[in-house]
């Protein structure tokens, strides 16, 4: 599902975000990508939606090579994915409905079938009589399952989520990391950044850990560490 | 595109409407001051060039005899010049009769002719020209041709003041394509401008549409379809205010100009020239926002 090979980003002057990284991860994986704040987490998932390019090496994201695809890949590209990020990117002037079922009809879903698709996971993650708020009268969990409800919308292959549960408390960090297990339940390959170490006792899955832009280990539940 | 995604743009588009009035209307304002300025050359331009026709319509040439006619060679020639294919009727103004006929045009400050000898002015050929022979070169060569006829000494028609003014039309329409074009130019920057402040107010919502997988052209063509609204309603207020001030100025205008120009020759844009601000308009909101989209989305 995701390959990358030898990739490094370099911002100018010769700052590196990321080193060398080599990759792997199959499809229907769950992977916690692990480090502490600027360790090159949040470069790497956008290396994978195209936000960035890499300096050098190859991004394979299901099937399609990122380094080459034009801004309309990109665009197809995303269609594909579920995007989740810490501060939940919400549109302010939509309803909560309107604002999941916003990627369906970017991804040309007839309006209809995206409000019903929308309203759906509402139903499921328990948004359902919030779905005609705004997100600002949403606590932080809700707004974030609004979220992961849009990301969820288009039925996608690989789920991509930056630092999801940073803004929320213990408890709602947990209940928002189930809804993910879930997700990869039903197929969907996930990689979540995070650095709460707290998260990673609790829910033991494949850690791959980055430390200034380089792979330091990649370790899986019962298999020794394998350390860089 | 699919149909779903022309579906959307035009949620969008009507919803931006709704969210971003004020600002909207704001970049119409621009529009419609600018068109307004160029409208008024327009109008001011049609009204000259109908009140030029109109004394040009009224091709009644002088043909001025020499005094020394006598009684058969008036009629000679009053028959000669009636036998021009140009010529539509002829009068025949005797001295008494043009002395009577300045008399009357003077009314009480007729008493300044006194002492005056009654055959001071010459006696002439008023000289109706048929509709058309009336256009500024037919007009010429025929005053031209009177002139050279043993007879007449001196030969007058409107058609001299015409092309003086076709001289300042000239003028006044080059003056008319600087400003539009340099207006033109003026609020295509500030349309530009004014979709730039709209997209960086949405930036947010550029972002998030981006990363959910909205192609550019998704994105873009709200934008764009946003500033075609604008700069049409902008031009159609440009309109409405010069119909208005046309309506409400044009009677007293009539009135000032008096027999220069009838009322009824006062007329409001024609269909072309409301078509030009419409088409301009539109030009001016979607290249506005065309490229502010094009350079900041």
């Amino acid at each position: 599902m995701v390959h990358l090979f030898h990739v490094s980003k370099r911002y100018p002057p010769d700052h590196y975000a990321l080193a060398d990284i080599s990759l792997r991860v199959e499809k229907g994986e769950f992977v916690f990508l692990s480090g502490p704040s600027g360790a090159g987490k949040t470069t790497l998932l956008k290396l994978l939606f195209g936000a960035e390019r890499a300096t050098s090496g190859q991004v394979i994201v299901n099937g399609r090579n990122v380094t080459r695809l034009n801004p309309r890949g990109i665009a197809r590209l995303r269609q594909r994915l579920g995007l989740v990020f810490q501060d939940f990117k919400s549109l302010s002037h939509l309803t909560v409905l309107e604002n999941v079922a916003l990627a369906a009809e970017v991804a040309g879903v007839p309006r209809r079938e995206s409000l019903k698709r929308a309203f759906r996971l509402l139903l499921e993650l328990g948004l359902k009589d919030k779905h005609q708020l705004t997100p600002a009268a949403l606590s932080g969990g809700e707004q974030q399952r609004m979220a992961i409800a849009r990301a969820l919308v288009n039925e996608p292959v690989l789920v991509l989520a930056d630092e999801p549960t940073g803004n929320l408390d213990d408890e709602l960090a947990g209940q928002t990391l189930r809804l993910f297990l879930n997700v990869h339940r039903r197929g969907a390959t996930v990689i979540i950044a995070t650095h709460d170490a707290g998260l990673l006792r609790r829910f033991p899955q494949r850690v791959v850990a980055l430390q200034h832009g380089r792979l330091v280990g990649d370790s899986r539940p019962g298999v020794e560490e394998f350390a860089f | 595109m699919r149909p779903a995604h022309v579906l959307f743009i035009a949620r969008r588009v009507a919803r931006n409407l709704k969210d971003f009035l004020g600002s909207h209307l704001l970049a119409s304002a621009t529009v419609a001051t600018a068109l307004f300025i160029f409208g008024g050359f327009l109008l001011l331009q049609q009204n000259l060039y109908g009140l030029l026709k109109s004394w040009g319509n009224q091709a009644a040439i002088l043909a001025y005899l020499d005094d020394d006619l006598s009684a058969a060679e008036v009629k000679a020639l009053f028959s000669e010049v009636r036998s021009f294919p140009e010529v539509d009727s002829v009068r025949y103004i005797s001295r008494e009769k043009a002395w009577e006929e300045f008399k009357k045009s003077l009314g009480q400050q007729g008493g300044l002719l006194e002492g005056l000898e009654r055959d001071v002015l010459p006696a002439s050929l008023e000289i109706s020209v048929k509709p058309e022979y009336r256009a500024d070169g037919a007009l010429k060569a025929l005053a031209a041709r009177l002139e050279r006829a043993p007879g007449i000494g001196e030969v007058e028609y409107p058609a001299e003041w015409v092309e003086r003014l076709n001289g300042f039309f000239a003028v006044l329409r080059w003056a008319q394509w600087s400003v539009g074009a340099v207006l033109f130019g003026a609020a295509l920057v500030i349309a530009r401008n004014t979709a730039r402040l709209a997209i960086l107010a949405r930036r947010d919502e550029i972002e998030i549409l981006k990363l959910v997988g909205a192609t550019g052209a998704l994105v873009k063509a709200p934008f764009v379809l946003e500033g075609m609204i604008q700069g049409t309603l902008g031009a159609l207020l440009a309109l409405a205010v010069l119909a208005l001030l046309f309506v409400a100025a044009g009677g007293e205008l009539a009135a000032a100009l008096g027999s220069f120009l009838p009322a009824d020759e006062l007329r409001f844009l024609d269909v072309e020239k409301v078509g030009l601000l419409l088409a301009i308009g539109w030009a001016l909101g979607a290249g506005g926002s065309f490229f502010a989209a094009r350079k900041f989305v």
